[in-house]
This record gives C-alpha cells, structure tokens and sequence, in this order.
C-alpha cells in the first residue's frame, strides 16, 4: 500500500530514527520535504529531476586544496591545469554526465575552461580534467582558483 | 596530508583527500594511487606552493 504525504498530515512516530530505514519501491510525495535541516522542493512540471552523484569545488592554485565535495575520496593534482577527481563510491558504468566548468578570479583577459580529459576517458572509478586559459597570445593548461565538477547519472 | 606518486612521464602526482569523505588517508591511498605504483604519505607543507615549474617536479623514493 503507498503513503501519501501531501503536506497536511506528517507521519507521527515518537522515534522515527529507531525504527530503522524506510524501504520500498516507490512513493509519493506532494509539497516539500525536509531532510534534517534541508528542504527538497518538489519541482514544477512532471519532468523527473536527477541529483549528483559526485561534486567538487577545489582550488586549482598554490596548495591545491578541495573546498567543499560529494562522494569525492580526493582529486589528484597530476600537473598544471590536470586534475583527476576520484569518487568514493564508484559509478554504475562511466556513461555518467560531467558539468565542469572553472574560473580565474585574477586573469583580467582571456578565460578559463575545464573539460573532460581528451586522453583518458572517464572511468566508474574516477574522471579526469583539464584547465585551459586562452588569449590571443596563450592557449594552455592552467591552474584555475576555482574548479567545480559534478557528475550526474 | 597529501598522498605522491611517480607518474609514467617521469612527474609527480599529488593527490589530495577530501575530508567529508569519511575514509583514513591510507584508505584513499589503497584506493585511489593507481595500482602498483610506489607512493608516499607526505605534510602539506612538503608541497611547494610555487607552481611555475609543476610539471618539473620528480618523485624521490
């Protein structure tokens, strides 16, 4: 039998933690619903909405550091402008999408891109990307401050 | 902490953790240093921050 929460009725359960995991096929949901202190909203239309399985905000300069991620165990600094991002938990098959994108905050001209490596095809395990810079007089690798990569699928 | 390995062009890979990940940094090394290739446990402090000749950097055993 399916629950409905349609907003109006919560599920009244004096210790919900306790009781172990919700499983099942499939539910319901209508309106918002939170997740500690997170709210999912439910979207508009009836297209199905996919989230990431795997995200990184690092910094591709100095000490490369990871800011913030998601199911990333690390990212490996293989030179300049040439990241791997390694997933914790491996990927279904490497027939995910990757939305990478990067920025220079002190480059004045020309711009920065970071795309999907040309020479080592993504893996279940990892994906590896380039930082480029170009201008009219410079088209190269280059450490970008701010290295976002998400993997959906 | 930061984890190096030689790479096949005669350079150095540094990989560096990421701390919500949950796993002891010799966990990422297991997993993430590609399969027998020697690597160490460095401090951050042991990377150079000077990047201008990354790509000239080696690996000492």
């Amino acid at each position: 039998m399916a629950i409905v929460l349609d907003g109006t009725n919560g599920i009244d359960t004096p210790d919900l933690a306790s009781a172990g995991p919700i499983t099942g096929t499939t539910g319901t949901f209508s309106g918002n619903v939170t997740l500690g202190s997170s709210v999912l909203a439910t979207p508009s239309g009836s297209a199905p909405s996919y989230t990431a399985r795997a995200w990184v905000n690092f910094n591709g300069t100095g000490t490369v550091a990871i800011r913030a991620s998601g199911n990333v165990s690390s990212i490996t600094d293989n030179g300049v402008g040439d990241y791997t991002v390694n997933f914790t938990t491996a990927m279904p098959d490497a027939n995910y999408s990757v939305c990478a994108t990067s920025s220079d905050i002190t480059s004045a001209a020309g711009a920065t891109s970071l795309f999907v490596s040309d020479s080592n095809a993504p893996t279940t395990g990892a994906v590896r990307v380039i930082s480029t810079y170009s201008t009219n007089a410079n088209n190269g690798f280059r450490d970008s401050i701010i290295c976002s990569v998400s993997v959906f699928r | 902490m930061r984890i190096i390995y030689p790479t096949d062009d005669g350079g150095v890979a540094v990989i560096v953790p990421a701390a919500e990940c949950g796993l002891s940094i010799e966990a990422i090394a297991a997993k993430d240093v590609p399969a027998g290739k020697p690597f160490k446990i460095v401090d951050v402090s042991d990377i150079p921050t000077d990047r201008t000749f990354r790509n000239a950097w080696e690996y000492t055993a």
